[in-house]
């Protein structure tokens, strides 16, 4: 942790204070750096290092935030900040209700989750990894793609309320590495989430890209016959679907506001099926948590679907004070969502496409493009992607051009699910937009659902 | 500071870089102002200053970013470093495109500066939009004011020194409402761009007093209307729809960078080839459309790029045959070669980056369709027989190559021999990019044309948020499924 970040804290406290301002400091620092893969070159290599502060100012029920992209040494600067974002508050309209500034009980400083190691990773590390994922595997007709993304991330938060500080330091590497059909436009893919240097090996996904290009390279390609299809999910389908559940399913605020198919009847109702467990469970270190949320709570394991039984809403601070809910720990940048495992001994592609089959099983890895068609109802349209497979009941495999599924999340995850693998994986859903976040859901390894409809079907890759 | 930013040009071009850049950005500054349902949930400014530097060595780019100043060595060293590293894996070495060096600069016409208008008066019209929109059916209201000012420097060590001063404003209004059944319906409201400036006064009351109504009235013929039926129909599409069809299925396939594969690991390919240009029939006689940069009013309006490329007004669908790309320096360059011959003279200006720490991709500049023969609205649909007229984007999912798509709509209207009948909820239609355009029968006239903003395009790796416009006339497609 960085003293300095601490110090310009309490400097911006004691100068606010003494210009009678309430607010609260936040800073974000990032040492981000991106090595991005296209055509079987590096297309990028770059690196930014940026310290944003954002300052909330109040006055009675207003509230108003000025942010900025700074450095440590520009302290005059940040004090202006402050001084804007009470200028800002004060043409303000109150809220109709009372924003509450938590009250930090004591100093939280954490970076158990950071690892030097690894946010300083070298340039010719990453080269290095990436050549030995794909070590053979490129040709003329066969390139390499996808991105090497690490770094570091501080937050740091302090208010005019207490003299307590929160820090929370990590450090993170996601790789996604795409091995693409230069002519034909397919694509397969294989991704890895680190915390710690520890964390990297190349050779897995060596393997796994290893065994799709055998797939894509030798079976048989078709257009698949629209219909109804067991759909096995890999981890990032499964991730980007439960992730969406963020916006359109538990959070209160946004039920109260109607853009979720769960309402509060569904509290304690059989809504999705008995296989489905979702609990967000900061103790899972491969989700990159933090021990508290913004306003000081304690982050500790919360059940959100126990068996398909809807158990609760997430409620942060600001939707709690204007809904009148309790707050339930959730002003964070990301939840620590695991999906529970099943009881299902299938955790490899491989033994995916091995294990019997009583009819045409479509493999799903990865859902390109999702959207909420009708949030009410839990329907979300996106096409297939990267590396599917379609599993002949004859036991043969065929490539399946890209298909569209249109469907709602109460089927996906409802009666439908026939297994879950019983083991599980973490998958790296960060993304930098705007300022790092390193973010990941714990889901099983294969999520098997019978008869969904495909609504679209492409007549080529 | 510019003497400082050339000496450093200098001298990573004397330490072995073929070329370099730099865009130094002084201030750029954000105010977003969000109410919703009375309450003022977001006052909030930003402000931001640094460099990014792009270096090429050996075929290869580096690129690095900070907001501190005080280190413009350690910064270019550092983009230098990235391109040594990335030059041990080069297939096709970096070559940029030939273009003119200018000393020129660029300011984006607006009579009245935003952030001149105290907080006050701005707050003042979101409570009177607010209170506008406080009707009955209406369950969440939403006023946001978004408005940005930022003031570019660019230099690069082929000479061109170009300052850039741009300022945008994003106004929308929004309203929902939950019908019998307890799902909810949305309308929106993002202006055009009628005048020729794109300032403060582009805030005209009277407009959205009218359109606030609009969307209060239509919303409620949404909630009590049926279902949107599912079946094949001709589609009539408002520019409230389709600048988003354009966008996604005409624009992002037209990027040169994802037509050579350089977003295949993320945001995909196109469907298009390099041997498509001046064959490919993109769409029916009734398509021709354009990257024109140099619309006065639109975020897609620049003056330069940040390639140092003068804005352009380029042909990129002729009457239905695919003529023309999205392209920045590098990309034409790699194009024409891989295809062996020139099918791309030169840059299109169109290599943009959303912020001083990003590096600039090819993005859209103001991806039109001119406005054809057939009308008014009223002309279009007397002339269709079976129909749906939709307008508003709820929700959008492209397939990854740009071929095929599903999107959904705020409002639909179904027409029935040339008269609408009635208001239709939860309408949706889908297709094949290839196939949906050259079904392309009607496009409405002048009257029907409007200028329509995009203020968040994503794209790249890391992400970047690009505003841009679409010039779009009312377009009507023949046996399209709605419904789905
Ligand atoms: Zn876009």
């Amino acid at each position: 942790m960085n003293e300095k970040m601490l110090t310009t804290l309490q400097e911006l406290r004691k100068f606010a204070l003494n210009k009678g301002i309430t607010a609260e400091f936040f800073f974000h620092e990032e040492d981000s750096a991106l090595m991005r893969f296209a055509n079987s070159a590096i297309s990028l290599n770059t690196n930014e290092h940026l310290l944003r502060l954002e300052i909330t100012a109040y006055e009675d029920q207003k509230r108003a935030s000025f942010s900025m992209i700074t450095n440590l040494d520009a302290v005059e600067d940040m004090k202006q900040g402050v001084l804007q974002a009470a200028e800002i508050v004060k043409h303000a309209q109150p809220l109709s209700y009372q924003p509450t500034i938590p009250v930090y009980q004591e100093t939280i400083i954490e970076d158990f989750a950071f690892d030097p190691d690894l946010a300083g990773i070298s340039n010719s590390e990453k080269l290095d990894y990436f050549n030995q994922a794909v070590d053979g595997l490129e040709s003329d007709q066969i390139k390499l793609g996808g991105i090497y993304s690490s770094g570091k991330n501080v937050i740091a938060m302090m208010n005019t309320q207490s003299e307590h500080a929160q820090a929370f330091t990590t450090s993170d590497a996601q790789i996604t590495m795409v091995l693409s059909h230069k002519t034909l436009k397919w694509e397969v893919i294989d991704e890895q989430s680190a915390q710690k240097k520890a964390d990297l090996d190349p050779a897995p996904l060596h393997r796994q890209l290893s065994y799709l290009l055998g797939h894509y390279q030798n079976d048989p390609a078709e257009q698949v016959p629209l219909g109804e299809y067991d759909i096995v999910f890999g981890p990032a389908a499964t991730a980007e679907l439960v992730n969406t559940m963020n916006w359109i399913g538990f959070n209160g605020g946004m039920m109260k506001r109607g853009y979720s198919f769960l309402t509060e009847e569904h509290l304690g109702q059989q809504v999705l099926g008995e296989t489905f467990t979702l609990v967000d469970d900061p103790s899972r270190r491969e989700t990159f948590p933090f021990s508290r949320d913004m306003m000081g709570v304690r982050r500790e394991p919360f059940t959100l679907f126990d068996k398909g039984v809807f158990r609760a809403f997430t409620w942060n601070q600001d939707d709690a004070d204007e809904y009148g809910a309790q707050p339930t720990g959730h002003d964070v940048m990301h939840k620590s969502l695991v999906v529970g495992a099943g009881d299902e001994p299938i955790n490899t592609l491989e033994e995916l496409v091995n294990a019997p089959r009583e009819k045409d099983v479509l493999y799903i890895p990865f859902i390109h493009y999702m959207n909420f068609v009708n949030p009410s109802k839990g329907l979300i349209t996106g096409s297939s992607r990267f590396g599917a497979l379609l599993l002949k009941q004859d036991g043969s495999v065929v490539v399946p051009y890209n298909v569209r599924l249109t469907q709602s999340l109460l089927d996906i995850f409802g009666e439908k699910v026939a297994w879950m693998s019983d083991g599980q994986v973490a998958y790296n859903t960060s993304s930098s937009y705007g300022a790092r976040n390193p973010t990941a859901l714990v889901v099983p390894n294969f999520v098997y659902v019978k008869d969904l409809a495909i609504s679209h079907a492409n007549s080529s890759y | 500071m510019h003497q400082q930013i050339k000496a450093q040009i200098d001298r990573v071009v004397s330490s072995g870089a073929v070329y370099a850049d730099a865009r130094w950005y002084p201030v750029e500054e954000a105010n977003h102002l969000t109410m919703w349902n009375g309450n003022l949930k977001h006052a909030s400014a930003s402000r931001e200053s640094g460099m990014g530097v792009r270096v090429l060595h050996q075929g290869a780019w580096g690129f690095s970013a900070s907001s501190d100043m005080n280190n413009l060595t350690g910064l270019f060293d550092k983009a230098l470093d990235n391109a040594r590293t990335a030059a041990e894996r080069v297939t096709f070495p970096i070559r940029l495109a030939e273009k003119d060096a200018v000393q020129a600069s660029f300011s984006s016409p607006n009579q009245i500066d935003p952030f001149t208008i105290p907080y006050g008066e701005k707050v003042g019209f979101l409570k009177e939009m607010d209170q506008l929109l406080d009707q009955p059916g209406v369950t969440q209201r939403i006023v946001r004011l978004t408005f940005m000012r930022k003031q570019i420097l660019y230099f690069d060590s082929e000479g061109s020194e170009i300052e850039k001063n741009i300022i945008e404003v994003f106004p929308s209004l929004g309203v929902m409402g939950m019908d019998a059944d307890g799902a909810a319906h949305e309308r929106t409201f993002r202006p055009s761009r009628l005048g020729d400036t794109r300032g403060w006064e582009t805030i005209d009351q009277t407009l959205f007093t009218r359109e606030g109504e609009r969307i209060v009235r239509e919303l409620n013929q949404v909630l009590k209307a049926e279902p949107c039926p599912k079946e094949d129909r001709s589609v009539i599409l408002l520019p409230g729809i389709m600048f988003l069809q354009t966008h996604e299925t005409i624009g992002h396939a037209l990027e040169l960078d994802r037509i050579l594969g350089y977003e295949l690991a993320f945001a995909g390919g196109s469907f298009v080839t390099l041997g498509d240009f001046g064959n490919l029939r993109y769409g029916s006689e009734k398509l021709t459309a354009r990257a024109n940069a140099t619309v006065t009013n639109s975020p897609g309006s620049f003056g330069y790029d940040d390639d140092g490329v003068p804005a352009q007004d380029n042909l990129l669908i002729d009457k239905g045959i695919l003529v023309g790309a999205i392209t920045g320096r590098q990309m034409v360059e790699e194009a024409n070669a891989t295809a062996r011959k020139p099918i791309f003279q030169g840059s299109s200006g169109a290599n943009r980056a959303t912020a001083f720490y990003r590096v600039p991709i090819e993005r859209m500049t103001n991806i039109n369709i001119d406005p054809g023969t057939d009308g008014t609205l009223e002309d279009i649909i007397k002339n269709t027989e079976k129909g749906i007229v939709l307008d508003g984007d709820k929700s959008w999912s492209i397939g990854s190559n740009r071929e095929q798509f599903h999107f959904a709509t705020e409002i639909g209207w179904l027409v029935e021999e040339g008269e609408i009948t009635q208001v239709v909820k939860n309408a949706t239609y889908k297709g094949d990019t290839l196939k949906f355009y050259n079904a392309l029968s009607a496009v409405g006239d002048e009257s029907t044309w409007e200028l329509k903003y995009v203020d968040n395009c994503g794209k790249g790796q890391p992400s970047q948020i690009m505003q841009l416009g679409h010039g779009i006339p009312v377009c009507r497609f023949d046996d399209v499924r709605i419904g789905e």
